[in-house]
């Protein structure tokens, strides 16, 4: 899947998502409508329960949406069966959590070449390579054969970002990237992320932290499932539909 | 106060899940109950040394148990005596022979009683008194001295109404003089084992001037400050000097090591054919009790790992680390406690049930002996208490060390963490693996030992059982005397053979009698295997020899079994004379030893004994087995020498009949009465029940493995499913990550399907090894079936790999078929 700048990389139409339980249905997203161009770099932002986590698992394909349709990079990623959504998460998408998500029974360039792993084209120099570049890039080369539990918050969020741009996505999406981090050990992941988006990538971030919202080019407000606002802080094209 | 806040919480806990209290409590109660029950049997049977008032162990002083034959092997008189000097080394020493007895004395005729043969200072070595007259003393054994008999509660009370008048009675013993009745012993005494009647050993036994033929058991108590490793040394160098002395003269009283003397426990010599059974039974339980402390281990394992969240809440609260370790350990005190007392209850009930298969299996014959009562005693209830203590401590401390190592401070930040740390995982893959490892060893050896008592009961052992009534005979010496050593002998050998054929003919002449057969022991029972050399074929070493069982056996016998002749002849007239020595023998050794279907004509002879005579083959019959087949003494090699010329005192009888079998047995006694109505017709039984005799035991034990096997199997099932849904489980983060990462259901499948393949590769290989290595060591004293080892040692590994395989596919999938998101959240 490959794309041009300006290009639109992620649309959704009407999307809605329905949680059932027992017989209580709960509308978590309802007639979303969203477009992403390469290279922005957009944070989400809303209240608890409002439904931005719920929207970014589903432009990660981590979860299915009730109705609605969704096109990454300008095909169709509604239909598709379970092998060809983890392809694409596996070559498109590059995720970054607030728990950071590594796996403890793995050293730090373990983690990063995991989802290197999954991909039938690469040779094991060519994930070893990428590996030490995606390391080198949020400077934790050092730090490579240690275990996530010998690393501080900060650090093991940086290797998950390695782990995000080791496939060279053609998205970053970051779930509250700085939640579990003290001010400063922030400051410095989201100094990453600013790098990352000046090198041409394109980044969705959720986040509660207004600082962090402002370093996006465009942010989007969530409340009650729908998109109450979104707006563009450095005049970029943004369109709410 | 605070410990009561917890101990409520732990119960509150509990009965908020009824299911998950009922079933670890019912695993406790499982694991501990077959544990105690065992104990309380063995401890009985043998770990509790016999001993009287004075607390001393009573040991057997005899030759080393012969495995061929199953039977125990007394030592020459004279050896006992010389024995008896060495009172720095023993504190006494008895001697004994067991024998039957026929006393009249009362209107209903001869009854029969396990006597005992014993040496006069018996009665003192056990301290116990009779309740009328005296017991033996030194001069009851004197030449010459008149018949005294001491009579067993039972047989005063059965035979004599418990006349208190009864000391002096003069009473009719069958074969020897009257003997005078001068006590009465009290109730449960039955020292050595069985006896219901004492007699004096001869002086020749008790007190021999010479080395003659006489041979005798032997029953001792140690000096004080002598220890049995001391007094098996000794005896060691009093073996060699026998050894020296009639080594050459006597070589088959010596073992092929120079092995004479052994001193065991005296319960333990009782039940040497069984002690490699008992001791598995053991090992099995002790496993099981293991597996099922792994397996609550695991359960509540699995449950702090659902609240390590309050559990982090708590460290964070400022708890002490022994406050913690206590918190974790209440519920286990809850389940064991509650488990422990419902396998006191549990085990009780076994214990009863057995008492009761013990007075069954023994109440044709009387042959219980008299120590096994087996119930639960004060040693029963440390054992328990120990038994729950450990339990606690083990179960208890896999959640506690898991409570303890958690990283409560990553688990306090983010709700939704519960990633399994790095000693986690290893803790879990070594819960998966022992289970694995415990499951294949119990599940093996029970497996193995049930079909193995399970092929033994229900072996083909070559003969019509349907419409078959078997019975012993025994003929009165005074009736049939044998004038040895003169003319008449062989005259006074056919007057008895006669009797039985008398018998024959009577029978058969009735509607209902169709056959009738005579041998010394009936085919499935008896048993029992010497060497025998084949003239032309002869090896150098006795061992290298084949071996058969054999027995005597009468003319036309063969249709009353569902036997036949197949080459040659059967016994004849010829076979009567007293210089006649022919043998039969079976189709086995034919085709074996004679392949060119040539054995009619060829001789054999015994081959420990070079003097031996040679018999001459004269027919072939069908294959038969006597004895169990799960026992050494079965062997495939029959042969039959002729009753006829023997003049056999005892013999058994089977008779195939038309109709009931009730009718057959009147007809039986009608007959007999009819020939001589002195002869003793015995244990009378169809040949169903005659066969099951010989392994009632092993057929009894053989339900407790039945019942530990599907205690194990259940276990097994349980805990593998339990320990790798919990393994999985806490990996369902991991799983979600890897899905994020986009790794494809199949790969996520494999992943974990090759783990679990390493797991169960290490745990069954470790686990055959070990079943391997026990079944090894008790193949020294049990045969196994090959059915059992292929069960045991292919189908039960497959079972166990596909309940992990299943146990790791059915989780796995379920948490693979959950979206990435929900995976990620899983809480």
């Amino acid at each position: 899947m490959t794309t041009n700048n300006n290009e639109i990389l992620v649309n959704l139409k009407d999307i809605k998502k329905v949680f059932f339980t027992d017989d209580v249905e709960t509308h978590a997203l309802n007639e979303i409508n969203l477009q992403l161009r390469k290279g922005e770099f957009i944070s989400i932002t809303g209240p608890s329960g409002c439904g931005k986590s719920t929207l970014l698992s589903l432009l990660g394909l981590l979860d299915t949406s009730t109705s609605g349709t969704y096109e990454l990079a300008g095909h169709n990623a509604i239909d598709l069966d379970r092998d060809e959504r983890a392809r694409i998460r596996n070559k498109e998408i590059g995720f970054v959590f607030q728990a950071f998500n590594l796996i403890s029974d793995m050293t730090v360039a373990e983690n990063v070449e995991l989802p290197l792993t999954y991909r039938s084209d690469l040779s094991k120099e060519e994930r070893q390579q990428m590996v030490q570049e995606a390391l080198n890039k949020v400077d934790m080369s050092h730090r490579a054969n240690h275990y996530p539990s010998q690393l501080s918050g900060g650090q093991q969020q940086r290797v998950a970002i390695a782990r995000a741009i080791s496939g060279k996505p053609s998205i970053i999406l970051a779930d509250e990237p700085t939640g579990n981090l003290d001010s400063k050990n922030a400051q410095s992941v989201m100094s990453l992320l600013d790098e990352l988006h000046a090198d041409g990538a394109t980044i969705c971030m959720v986040t509660h932290d207004p600082k962090s919202a402002a370093r996006a080019q465009r942010s989007i407000e969530v409340f009650d499932g729908k998109i109450v606002s979104d707006q563009s802080t450095e005049q970029t094209p943004a369109l709410a539909l | 106060m605070s410990f009561s806040l917890d101990i409520k919480y732990a119960a509150r806990l509990l009965s908020k899940k009824p299911s998950f209290t009922a079933l670890t409590v019912s695993i406790v109660a499982i694991g501990l109950g077959l544990t105690l029950y065992t104990f309380s049997l063995l401890n009985n049977l043998l770990f509790t040394p016999l001993s009287f008032s004075d607390g001393k162990p009573v040991y057997a002083l005899e030759r080393p148990y012969d495995h061929t034959h199953l039977e125990r092997r007394d030592l020459m008189a004279i050896d006992v005596y010389n024995l008896q000097k060495f009172t720095d080394i023993f504190d006494e020493i008895g001697m004994y022979q067991m024998g039957i007895t026929f006393v009249g004395g009362t209107d209903e005729g001869l009854r029969k009683y396990n006597s005992g043969y014993v040496s006069d200072n018996l009665f003192s070595f056990t301290s116990v008194q009779p309740i009328l007259g005296r017991t033996l003393v030194e001069a009851d054994h004197f030449e010459g001295a008149e018949s005294v008999v001491v009579l067993g509660y039972k047989a005063w009370q059965t035979q004599f109404a418990g006349d208190p008048k009864v000391i002096d009675t003069i009473v009719p013993i069958d074969g020897s003089e009257p003997a005078r009745i001068v006590g009465v012993m009290p109730e449960n005494f039955a020292f050595p084992a069985v006896a219901e009647i004492w007699q004096p050993l001869s002086h020749r036994a008790v007190s021999p001037s010479e080395r003659d033929f006489v041979f005798v058991h032997a029953f001792a108590k140690l000096a004080n400050g002598v220890s049995l490793a001391q007094a098996r040394l000794f005896i060691d160098t009093k073996s060699k000097e026998v050894n020296d002395l009639v080594g050459d003269e006597i070589p088959w009283l010596i073992g092929p090591s120079g092995e004479y003397f052994t001193l065991e426990p005296f319960k333990k010599a009782y039940i040497t054919q069984y002690y490699g059974m008992f001791i598995a039974l053991l090992i099995v339980v002790f496993l099981i009790l293991i597996l099922a402390c792994i397996n609550v281990g695991n359960l509540l394992l699995a449950r702090v790992n659902e609240r390590i969240k309050e559990v982090a809440i708590r460290v964070a609260l400022g708890v002490p680390k022994k406050r913690l370790i206590l918190q974790m350990l209440w519920e286990s005190i809850f389940i064991c406690a509650i488990g422990g007392f419902l396998a006191f209850l549990l085990a009780g009930w076994g214990l009863e049930i057995t008492n009761q298969v013990f007075d069954s299996t023994y109440q044709v014959d009387n042959l219980k002996p008299f120590w096994w009562q087996v119930g639960l005693d004060v040693k029963s209830i440390i054992v328990l208490v120990v038994a729950i203590f450990a339990m606690i401590l083990i179960t208890g401390l896999i959640p506690a060390w898991r409570a303890l190592t958690g990283d409560f401070n990553a688990v306090l930040r983010d709700g939704t963490r519960g990633a399994l740390g790095k000693k986690a995982a290893k803790t879990t893959r070594v819960l998966v693996i022992s289970e694995i490892l415990l499951s294949c060893v119990v599940l093996v050896m029970a497996t193995i030992l049930l079909v193995s008592s399970y092929s033994a009961g229900n072996a083909d052992y070559g003969i019509d059982t349907e419409n078959r009534l078997t019975a012993q005979l025994q003929i009165s010496p005074s009736t049939y005397p044998i004038r040895f050593d003169t003319e008449f002998e062989a005259a006074d050998r056919l007057a008895r053979t006669k009797f039985y054929y008398d018998l024959k003919r009577e029978l058969e002449s009735r509607d209902n009698i169709l056959d009738v057969g005579y041998m010394s022991q009936l085919p499935g029972t008896g048993g029992g295997t010497s060497f025998f050399v084949i003239e032309g074929q002869e090896k150098e070493v006795i061992e290298e020899n084949p071996y058969s069982n054999n027995e005597g056996a009468g003319t036309d016998s063969w249709d009353a079994l569902g036997m036949k002749i197949i080459q040659g002849r059967d016994f004849d007239y010829r076979d009567a004379a007293p210089e006649a020595r022919s043998i039969i023998v079976n189709e086995s050794i034919a085709r074996d030893f004679f392949p060119n279907g040539d054995a009619i004509g060829k001789r054999v002879r015994r081959a420990n004994r070079p003097e031996a005579d040679w018999y001459t083959i004269v027919g072939v019959v069908t294959d038969t087995y006597h004895g169990s087949t799960m026992e050494f003494s079965s062997a495939a090699y029959n042969t039959y020498h002729s009753m006829d010329n023997a003049g056999m005192f005892r013999a058994m009888t089977a008779i195939h009949y038309t109709g009931s079998e009730a009718k057959a047995r009147q007809t039986l006694f009608d007959a007999v009465n009819k020939i001589d109505p002195d002869i003793g017709v015995f244990h009378v039984q169809s040949y169903d029940a005659l066969i099951e005799k010989p392994i009632l035991l092993i057929a009894a034990v053989s339900k407790i493995f039945l019942i530990c096997g599907v205690v194990a199997a259940f276990l097994a099932a349980s805990g593998i499913y339990a320990v790798a849904a919990n393994s999985v489980q806490q990996r369902t983060q991991e799983i979600g990550i890897r899905r994020a990462l986009g790794s494809t259901d199949g790969k996520i499948m494999r992943l974990f399907m090759n783990q679990a393949s390493w797991q169960l590769m290490i745990g069954l290989l470790s686990g055959l090894g070990i079943a391997a290595w026990l079944i090894n060591l008790m193949s020294s004293t049990m045969i196994f079936s090959e059915s059992s080892y292929i069960i045991g040692l292919i189908a039960m590994p497959i079972m166990i790999a596909l309940m992990v395989l299943i146990a790791t596919y059915l989780p796995t999938k379920k948490v693979v078929n959950m979206e990435p998101s929900d995976a990620l959240h899983h809480n």
